[in-house]
């Protein structure tokens, strides 16, 4: 029971420890706003192909 | 006259991690190489309430409607640069600096996150929810909330905020397309672009829909009123939604306009209540008016502990988070009331320990003007590259009296007077209108309060409320020896005087006329024209 208890802990610290350092990698080369640069050309198209009601 | 000099205070301690700022910064890029690095406990803190900031985006994209809004919306791509916003105003902070800017900027996402979920729902083009959208009443972006406070079960519901003034925050191009669409459409092009740009949002079809009526204000100018003009045009034959206008006096601090001021407020309210079928709540009044309170108080405070030689809350932490608290919240969120005091107690401790911001403060300086909306880390910058410390700006001295917070039958009459002041003393209006006491003297009054030795003039290039008092402001502050900085912008047009244009003409000012170097020579030329 105790070595059960032992490996959850330690599989536990391993999850969390790997979130850690792929959420600080991403977090401290900005690689999120990286992407979403990426992401926004491909919006403005879409916007400009949208049929809009223009008027005063 | 000799020009005044404050004397230079250099921090004993030593600011962690990076300073030089500018190496962060990619040549032509959108966004920069990497974040700052703070020291560990800074750089672990910051990178906590990043985990925070992409939760609250996280929990928002999971709501269809949000993502179908996305898709739908022009305005809605600038959300792409949510976290660079905070990293922006974050620039350099560390310690109590740092934990004040998040708890501000954290909160003001998670409220503009609300308000975009609110839109949504009610929008008739995406949630179409329609008893949730008979409960929201539209109010300009500009525009003091008070009459808003008596109301709980409506909804206060900015559409201008997230599509124009939120997005340039976030985006400095953001409002071009839709000067652009309304200068297509043959508006005048020598107004502010701010009204300019919430009316293109209007002609672009690009605005939500919703409501069950609408108050816009007569904010300060002639392209406020243009916009109004617009955008009430198409609510009221298209939409449906009847509009109020609410004209408050612009001679504020005349006597003779404070009746017809409380009895423009009455007929507002009696409006809402009219068009939603919701009943005035006195409680609930004098719950956000004590509210309203304790947000002044603070402010007070803060604003009074920049006069000593250890200012706290001050620059990007002061300016923005007035504008918010002040108008849109108006007491309305409780959260707000939290925060004020957080922020209290983070700024008392900073002040016993004799914290400084910068490795050193060269200048005491008094922002004025309106200040560019596409450059508002200005601020931050003006600290960490030349050591000057924006004590306050103009958009935050507003109101500082108490209002009535407590029911008797003289304070509901009160009340109306309580409301209109709030209205009229709304952060810039109280200033570009009322006469050059509020414009011109008070200015060389917090001068002197502030124990200021530099005043940066913000020019407003089509501001026609301030452009006329140019000499007036020179030669002041040539008879009082202070020097002076103009530095021109167009609010939310980064074309006609861009980030570096508005950062030039403080350098030039600093290197030929105060003799100065830089204190990180990193950020006096940046390539950030294509940047968020």
């Amino acid at each position: 029971m105790k070595k059960k208890a032992l490996k959850a802990l330690l599989y536990l610290l391993l999850t969390v420890s790997g979130l850690f350092v792929v959420t600080f990698t991403v977090y401290f080369f900005n690689l999120d706003m990286k992407l979403t640069s990426m992401i926004e050309p491909f919006l403005l198209k879409h916007y400009d192909r949208i049929p809009r009601n223009q008027h005063l | 006259m000799a020009v005044k000099k404050f004397k230079t205070m250099v921090n004993p301690e030593k600011i962690k991690g990076d300073t030089r700022y500018g190496d962060l910064y990619k040549p032509h890029g959108k966004v920069r190489k990497r974040r700052e690095w703070r020291g560990v406990q800074d750089t672990l803190y910051d990178y906590w309430r990043w985990l925070g900031i992409m939760m609250t985006l996280g929990k928002f994209v999971m709501v269809p409607r949000n993502v179908k809004a996305m898709f739908r919306y022009r305005w809605m791509a600038n959300y792409l640069a949510v976290p660079m916003m905070v990293d922006r105003f974050t620039q350099g902070l560390r310690g109590e600096y740092l934990r004040m800017a998040h708890e501000e900027q954290d909160l003001i996402i998670i409220d503009v996150a609300k308000l975009l979920n609110t839109l949504f729902r009610g929008d008739r083009r995406i949630g179409n929810d329609e008893e949730f959208s008979k409960i929201n009443v539209l109010v300009d972006e500009n525009e003091m909330t008070a009459v808003m406070m008596g109301f709980p079960n409506l909804k206060c519901t900015s559409r201008e905020t997230p599509s124009t003034y939120v997005s340039v925050l976030l985006n400095q191009h953001a409002a071009e397309h839709y000067i652009d669409v309304a200068q297509e459409f043959g508006l005048a092009g020598d107004v502010c672009p701010m009204p300019e740009a919430e009316a293109g949002v209007s002609i672009d079809d690009d605005a939500p829909i919703l409501g069950a009526c609408a108050v816009q204000c007569n904010t300060t100018c002639d392209g406020s009123l243009l916009g109004n003009g617009v955008i009430s045009e198409r609510l009221e034959k298209e939409d449906g939604i009847p509009v109020f206008q609410l004209p408050a006096p612009l001679r504020h601090k005349q006597d003779d306009v404070q009746d017809y001021a409380a009895e423009e407020i009455r007929r507002a309210i009696k409006f809402i209540e009219e068009h939603t079928g919701h009943k005035w709540d006195w409680d609930y009044y004098f719950e956000c008016a004590r509210r309203v309170n304790i947000a002044t108080r603070c402010r007070n405070e803060w604003l009074d502990m920049n006069k000593t030689d250890y200012p706290q809350i001050f620059g990007g932490n002061l300016a923005l988070y007035t504008e918010t608290n002040y108008m849109a919240i108006c007491g309305k969120v409780p959260d707000f009331e939290k925060c004020d005091k957080k922020l209290m107690k983070l700024a008392e401790q900073a002040y016993k320990k004799r914290r400084m911001a910068a490795p050193e403060y060269r200048h005491r300086a008094i922002v004025w003007g309106v200040q560019s909306h596409f450059y508002m880390d200005f601020l931050v910058w003006l600290l960490n590259c030349w050591g000057i410390v924006p004590l306050t700006d103009m958009l935050s001295c507003i109101n500082t009296e108490m209002i009535a917070e407590t029911d008797t039958p003289e304070n509901r009459e009160q009340a109306y007077y309580d409301m209109a002041m709030l209205t009229e003393e709304m952060i810039m209006r109280n200033r570009t209108h009322g006469g050059y006491k509020v414009l011109l003297n008070d200015l060389f009054r917090f001068v002197e309060e502030y124990n200021a030795d530099m005043i940066i003039l913000w020019e407003h290039i089509t501001c026609k409320a301030l452009d006329g008092m140019h000499g007036m402001f020179e030669d002041r502050a040539r008879e009082l020896g202070i020097p002076l900085i103009w530095v021109d912008h167009q609010l939310f047009d980064p074309r006609v005087v861009s980030r570096q244009g508005v950062r030039d003409q403080v350098n030039q000012y600093m290197r030929t006329v105060m003799q100065e170097e830089p204190l990180d020579p990193t950020l006096e030329f940046l390539d950030d024209e294509n940047s968020w």
